[in-house]
């Protein structure tokens, strides 16, 4: 007797909203995550004995750790449990009764279709070939080829630009409704889809043409709805919280969550435990500091170690770098467990990290468990991208948009190229999830040589050398590996990605 | 014309018996023995005196002209008098055309076990029973014939006619006799409840005659058989050295470390002398119209593994029994009431995560137990910063300090029953029970510090549970018997409807008040966490509470049973059950299940007459039936919304959070698909087997041969993760069960010694079917071996339930040349840089790589054979008894050490390792990663054994001292689990844990069973 009244289709979307915030909050492998250890901005890291899966991700090799055939096995779950519920509340829509609510009907299906889009757009930048499931089914589904999944995703995304009332959630309200789907979201979305589909694949079929992508966009921005924060470092709490007396943190720095930059972004709360509340950041912790507090920055598990190469991108003048990167000897930061870390750099990630108090302890609400209570927001889309995307895709103002991010950077204005761009791209989202999809869609050869090194680093303490190799990327075509035992349960229906069987 | 009769009655051994009846034949006038085995009654010449007594043959003595009679009781040998309990019944043994088993309560009792099933290990062919865990109080893993499902597999037990009871919690002291109902036939009576076999357990009553008191104590001392031998310092050191290097690594400088320690974790974790006790009083007797039961016991035993603080059991049990007869036996009423109260505490015997010896596998012996204050206390005492590794954790202080809990069960099993015969042969009969029980369970979680991953530094946390619930049952049977001369007819119909209702209730809040800080204290009043402000502003609900019903669950049934002999040579029962069950939806509720058995007794035949001399007995017997199983929870068969109410690890919230003010707003989404065709799962089984006994009733035999095939399968088949959901309970999935078991008993006199053998011995051959899944295969759990192992144990088409699977190895690499000429003949290697002290992996389908492709079928942890035996002997007072049991054909997955830790200390087998060419060809040499411990045979061992389960040795000391009042007064001393006979390396090979209910023997580092040494009385007045 579910699905009958529009309350009940409200509550089905936050269950999608929960279902896509689960591919998080379940700890399993996540797509932030990955994105970071693919990309050149950071290694595996990770503790000095752990398994060596996220090297095999790093270097595009699954002999770094070869029992390794399910690492993203929770993570592929998660997604389409996500998915299910976002499909079985579309199929269930019709047998709802609007009639005392007739305008949520679209807003609800919008938002729904959002999420799917979303959700399939990370299993299908992953993977590349994914079942694709549009409606609630327990076959065992063969996978579906990149163009229709990309044409699904944005049919999905152009439904929700165009249903979801510009009015629904007004940024004026952000502290009720930050993360809510609106439809400048989904006309973002579908420009970064576009952006990768078409670079990736060298095709323009999606069923919208770039002018109306890029109209979409500068609908985001006419709609004044959003801005850029003076400060580049309030954006993060890392990057703008100051360790204050009586052990507090002066937070004034940090413009808060749901600030005006925010276009969409995945919530936390720090109400996770082990009892049935699954809220909570989980991949945060992976990216803090090993074993080392040191306010305002707090301890995690020492994933994702930072590429030399990409400190060494960075301006002198460029704000954004010590905004971005926790620089361990340049902080004078002590005590750092070199010994139980792997791949040891001497940079961290600043942006997405645990926050400590100057006493040491975690910073962290909730029952204060720094594995689990951890809530910072993932910012999925900041207006910063808008105006680079839009400028990007030829918008008649391309050099207004670039030269706001660059002069708020502290930096003085430069031409508005395409390579321009994509540099600019790669040092202000840095940490942001988005430089690997970015190197991708300029086309796999250029990712891979791009991405290719061999460098010094130290784990547990003594020298060791990160290798990766341009030809184990070629291989793979930059996609990951399917979980085995989903292939397994398939009975060969899915097939593997090149280059991890 | 009557004069006083005098007399005394012995047995063979000449020793008195007291209880004895006396009866003048023909009436009602009698008398008992005494203490001293003496009587003394008015009879007159003609008298007859009938001399009674149970297990004993009954004896007819015509008084003529003597005053003194003294007479000898002859043991009744030829039991084929005794009588077995069936399903609503009872039938005589020799009648019997199923394959049943039955077992004496005084050899149960002679076991002192504390959990009537282990006593029952060893006792039963076709019945294993394996501990699940060492810990006082454990389960015990019942199969009878094989796993028939992996779904629950344990037996139905049905105690005084009252199905659904628990069996673990009865004092074995009061049990009367257990018997077990192996096929279907003999099952089917129960129907949809009896897939697995139903064991029937009756409690003592009492009889008519002299009331008796008995007491028996006893107290002994435990301790571990046998430690898991762990590295030493100066090994340890030496092998993580030695692997640092082999790993590529820089040596390790222990010298520049500071205060290493060389910690005994396993020395710590045991307790030595862990104390057991028990003590019983019983009370029985009666007259004519009435008789009764009583008995009171006490019962504590400790644990091996930490002592009474943390692992200890401890039980008061209450029962009366009692039965009356009313208007000259027209209508019979009675009662059974047990009532336990159970109060124990428990450390961890879960999976790698929740067992808490395991940790003291996995902690180097450089870290210390203590650091400074030498205490567990609070404040806590953190070992954190060791030298060493600062990961490892302390499983001493941990134990010690975390495991803080306290459960309290009440447990209430009572019935009346009314028996009315208005006419000769017929028999209503109706029982109205209740099954109550009351839980209680509160624990703490104390500040700790003892490892970077081990701690609890912001609050405490104090949890209480309660649970209560009851189910009601009351059946009612009708039963005619019709004797037509040589045709004996017994005709049973009956319905039984049964309810279960219950509630629970759970609260958890942080911080006790300062003054109140410990277990002792913790309690929710005392705790004075409340909602509060975190640094950010945000409110923290620090006190959870939750409280529900348990489903509603409700069954009717209705069933008939038709026995039928000829002369009691042809024998046949038919019976037929029908079962409904709120468990399944409407349309699918009904199941039934028929059974036929069929029995020849050759020697009746006038053709055997010439063979009895030798062949005092014997019956073929044949049965076939069908059985149900519908054990699965309530409401499988519909989708539940998940809304977020009732939140629990296994019922996620769906909440989200909107804005930046961290409040949660609740979702809802389907949790599980639906399955509204969910059915019974079906057990058929046919059997065939004979009774028989031999060489002047001195030798008994029982053979069975049995085939069962369990289909249907109420089964959770894994589902791809496109489906989004969690799978519903599906029926699929089959398994053939085969196997012989055979039954000897002998029993004898030589002299004044009188001694019993006995002998049983099982095999089964377990096969599964299809598997409805599109690879086939139902999988085993992951990261269960340590942490990221694969898939191990899995059910498939043509091997047994739960065979292990994995990478076979053909030794290891000695030299460079040995891994080209390997790879040359086409084998591929799993090491990505393999080098010389290596595993071979076998490429068993020898395409040139290691993968899952090759793993295979690495034998099982469910035994093929189990079998038992034991030793009476009683002379002139002394009795010595023997009881064993073992298995073979099963296997033991031993995975003691964390290999994803390189710090992990090892077992002294890794002194065997690899070190250089023709070193070792099992052991690899020593890396810092867990490229050479994938899962293979490495890991399997032989899991035969044999285990003397049992040695007593008891004198009769009433024979000293004369008391008319003391009629025994035996002291004995025992010895339990004193020798296991083993090739098994691991602390105890009798392992009935799996990781999965349908897996055994997974020795994760198991708690194992104690040796206990103890000695007692029984005193009986």
């Amino acid at each position: 007797n579910f699905y009958r009244t529009v309350a009940d289709a409200e509550m089905a979307l936050v269950g999608c909203y929960d279902g896509y915030q689960r591919t998080s909050s379940n700890g399993n492998l996540a797509f932030y995550v990955t994105s970071e250890v693919l990309s050149d901005n950071t290694y595996g890291g990770t503790g000095s004995t752990d398994g060596r899966g996220y090297q095999a991700l790093d270097r595009f090799d699954p002999s770094q750790s070869p029992a390794d055939n399910n690492l993203f096995n929770g993570t592929w779950s998660d997604y389409y449990a996500g998915i299910f519920r976002c499909n079985k509340l579309l199929s269930k829509l019709d047998g709802v009764n609007f009639e005392s609510k007739p305008e949520a009907r679209v807003r609800i299906e919008g938002e729904t279709r959002f999420l799917r889009a979303l959700m399939y757009f990370d299993l299908v930048r992953l993977f590349e070939k994914v079942p694709l499931l549009t409606a609630p089914t327990t076959d065992n589904v063969p996978q579906a080829s990149p163009a229709e999944i990309y044409k699904q995703i944005a049919e999905d995304l152009k439904f929700a630009a165009a249903n979801i009332p510009a009015d629904a959630y007004p940024k004026a309200n952000a502290a009720q409704n930050d993360g809510r789907v609106t439809s400048y979201a989904a006309k973002a979305l579908l420009a970064r889809v576009y952006l990768f589909y078409t670079g990736y694949y060298g095709v323009d079929d999606l069923g919208v043409t770039k002018a109306e992508v890029l109209a979409g966009l500068e609908d985001v921005v006419a709609s004044n709805e959003f801005g850029l924060l003076t400060e580049y470092k309030a954006l993060w709490p890392a990057s703008s919280y100051v360790p204050a007396a009586n052990n507090t943190l002066d937070r004034s720095g940090y413009a808060g969550e749901g600030n005006k930059e925010t276009v969409f972004a995945q919530k936390f709360n720090n109400t996770q435990d082990y009892n049935g509340n699954v809220d909570g950041n989980r991949w945060l912790v992976m990216m803090g500091m090993r074993n080392t507090n040191w306010s305002p920055y707090g301890k995690g598990w020492g994933a994702c170690t930072v590429e030399p190469k990409l400190v060494a991108a960075f301006d002198s003048d460029d704000k954004r770098k010590s905004a971005s990167i926790i620089d361990i000897a340049g902080e004078s930061i002590t005590g750092f467990d070199v010994k139980g870390q792997r791949e040891y750099t001497g940079y961290s990630n600043k942006k997405y990290t645990p926050t400590a108090l100057p006493d040491g302890s975690s910073n962290t609400g909730g029952s204060n468990d720094f594995q689990i209570s951890q809530d910072q927001d993932f910012v999925v889309i900041r207006y910063a991208d808008v105006l680079l995307m839009a400028a990007e895709m030829g918008s008649p103002n391309a050099q207004t948009y670039y030269d706001a991010v660059r002069t708020r950077a502290g930096l003085s204005s430069r031409a508005v190229t395409q390579a321009n761009i994509l540099e600019e791209r790669r040092l202000e989202f840095a940490f942001e999830g988005l430089r690997y999809w970015d190197l991708l869609r300029q086309g796999l050869s250029t990712a891979a040589s791009t991405l290719a090194e061999t460098q010094d680093v130290l784990s547990a303490g003594v020298a060791d050398q990160v290798v990766i190799k341009e030809a184990d990327i070629t291989k793979t075509r930059g996609f990951m590996q399917i979980p085995t035992t989903q292939i397994t349960l398939s009975n060969g229906v899915l097939v593997q990605n090149n280059g991890w069987n | 014309q009557t004069q006083l009769i005098k007399g005394k009655i012995a047995e063979v051994t000449g020793s008195p018996v007291p209880g004895v009846n006396i009866i003048l034949k023909g009436t009602s006038v009698g008398t008992t023995s005494d203490a001293n085995g003496e009587f003394s009654l008015q009879a007159s010449t003609s008298d007859v005196l009938v001399i009674s007594f149970i297990g004993y043959q009954t004896q007819e003595v015509e008084v003529g002209t003597q005053t003194q009679i003294n007479v000898v009781l002859q043991e009744d040998v030829s039991t084929l008098t005794e009588v077995v309990v069936v399903g609503y019944g009872e039938q005589k043994k020799k009648l019997v055309t199923g394959a049943n088993v039955q077992v004496a309560g005084e050899t149960l009792q002679k076991q002192n076990q504390v959990n009537p099933l282990q006593a029952l290990q060893g006792q039963a062919p076709g019945v294993s029973i394996m501990s699940t865990s060492g810990q006082p109080g454990a389960d015990m893993k019942v199969v009878v014939r094989g796993l028939g499902t992996i779904g629950n597999s344990g037996p139905l037990y049905v105690i005084d006619g009252v199905p659904n009871g628990d069996i673990s919690i009865l004092n074995p002291n009061d049990i009367k006799s257990i018997d077990v109902l192996k096929d279907a036939a003999s099952a089917a009576i129960y129907g949809a409840q009896a897939a697995n076999g139903v064991v029937l357990v009756t409690t003592k009553t009492g009889s008519a005659g002299k009331s008796q008191v008995t007491f028996d104590a006893y107290t002994g001392l435990q301790n571990v058989n046998r430690k898991a031998d762990m590295l030493n310092a100066d090994q340890y050191k030496t092998i993580m050295n030695e692997a640092a290097l082999n790993s590529g690594s820089a040596p390790i400088d222990f010298s520049s470390m500071n205060g290493l320690a060389d910690t005994k974790w396993m020395d710590y974790m045991f307790k030595k002398n862990a104390k057991t006790s028990n003590y019983t009083l019983g009370i029985t007797g009666g007259s004519d119209k009435s008789t009764y039961a009583i008995s009171l016991g006490y019962l504590n035993q400790e644990g091996i593994v930490g002592g009474k603080a943390v692992s200890n059991y401890e039980r008061y049990s209450f029962r009366t029994n009692s039965e009356h007869k009313l208007y000259d036996g027209i209508l019979k009423v009675g009662q059974h009431l047990n009532f336990n109260y159970i109060k124990n505490n428990g450390v961890d015997v879960g999976n790698q995560y929740s067992n808490t010896v395991r940790g003291a596998f996995n902690t180097s012996p450089l870290s210390p137990v203590y650091s400074d204050n030498n205490l567990y206390d609070s404040p806590y005492n953190d070992t954190r910063n060791s030298p060493w590794y600062n990961g490892d954790g302390n499983p001493y202080g941990f134990m010690m300090t975390t495991v803080n809990n306290r459960n309290n069960a009440q447990k209430m099993l009572a019935d009346v029953f009314a028996e009315l015969a208005p006419i000769k042969n017929l028999k209503f009969k109706s029982i109205l029970s209740l099954n109550y029980y009351s839980t209680d369970y509160r624990s703490f979680k104390p500040l700790y510090q003892f490892s970077v991953y081990s701690y609890n530094s912001d609050h405490t946390t104090t949890s209480q549970n309660t649970s209560n619930g009851n189910t009601i049952t009351w059946s009612n049977t009708a039963t005619y018997d019709l004797d037509l001369n040589d045709h004996y007819f017994s005709a049973m119909i009956g319905m039984e409807t049964q309810r279960f209702q219950g509630s629970k209730l759970s609260g958890s809040n942080w911080n006790l008040l300062s003054q109140f800080n410990d277990f002792s204290h913790a309690y929710l009043s005392n705790t004075v966490g409340q909602a509060h402000l975190d640094s950010d502003g945000n409110v923290i609900e620090t006190r959870v509470v939750g409280g529900g019903p348990e489903n509603l669950y409700r069954r009717v049934s209705y069933f008939a049973r038709l026995s039928y002999n000829y002369k009691e040579k042809y024998l046949f029962n038919g019976t037929i059950r029908r079962d409904g069950s709120s468990r399944f939806a409407q349309g699918n509720r009904w199941g039934v299940f028929p059974s036929f058995s069929a029995g020849w007794v050759l020697s009746n035949e006038n053709f055997a007459a010439g063979l009895s001399d030798w062949m005092n007995f014997f019956k073929l017997r044949a049965s076939w039936g069908q059985v149900g199983n519908q054990d699965i929870l309530d409401f499988q068969y519909a989708a539940p919304i998940n809304t977020s109410t009732n939140v629990s690890s296994t019922n996620l919230a769906a909440n989200y959070t909107f804005g930046n003010n961290n409040v949660n707003v609740p979702g809802a989404y389907p949790s599980r698909f639906s399955n509204p065709s969910l059915k019974w799962e079906t057990s058929e089984q046919t059997d065939i087997g004979f009774d028989a006994k031999t060489l002047g009733n001195r030798l008994d035999i029982a053979f069975d041969y049995y085939i069962k095939t369990t289909k249907d399968w109420l089964v959770t088949p894994p589902i791809l993760a496109t489906a989004g959901a969690a799978a519903p309970v599906i029926n699929g999935g089959s398994v053939k069960n085969r196997g012989v078991e055979l039954g000897l008993n002998w029993s004898a006199n030589v002299g004044e010694l009188k001694y019993q053998l006995g002998v049983n011995g099982a095999y089964n051959k377990n096969t599964v079917g299809a598997i409805p899944t599109d690879d086939g295969i139902i999988h085993g759990l992951t990261n269960m071996l340590y942490d990221n192992s694969e898939e191990f144990y899995r059910a498939q088409n043509g091997y047994a339930i739960g065979y292990f699977w994995g990478f076979k190895t053909a030794g290891l690499f000695q030299s460079q040349d040995d891994i080209v000429a390997w790879k040359e003949a086409g084998n591929g290697v799993l090491q990505n840089d393999v080098r010389p002290g290596d595993v071979k992996y076998v490429d068993t389908n020898h395409d040139g790589k290691i993968d899952s492709n090759d793993k295979t079928d690495l034998g099982h942890g469910m035994p093929n054979v189990t079998f038992g035996f034991n030793i009476g002997a009683q002379y002139k007072g002394f009795d010595l008894s023997i009881t064993a049991y073992g298995a073979a054909g099963n296997k033991i997955v031993q995975s003691y050490r964390n290999h994803a830790n390189k710090y992990a200390n090892y077992t002294t087998e890794i002194l065997d390792r690899w070190t250089g060419e023709g070193t070792s060809n099992r052991i690899p040499r020593v890396t810092e990663t867990n490229v050479n411990w994938q899962f293979s045979d490495l890991y399997v061992h032989n899991g035969d054994y044999l285990r003397i389960s049992n040695i007593a040795l008891g004198y009769d000391l009433s024979r000293l001292i004369k008391s008319s009042y003391l009629s025994k007064m035996r002291v004995y001393v025992q010895g339990q689990n004193l020798f296991t006979f083993t090739k098994y390396n691991g602390m105890d090979p009798e392992i009935g844990y799996g990781t999965d209910k349908w897996v055994a023997g997974v020795d994760l580092g198991y708690y194992p069973r104690p040796k206990i040494v103890m000695m007692g009385v029984n005193f009986k007045f």
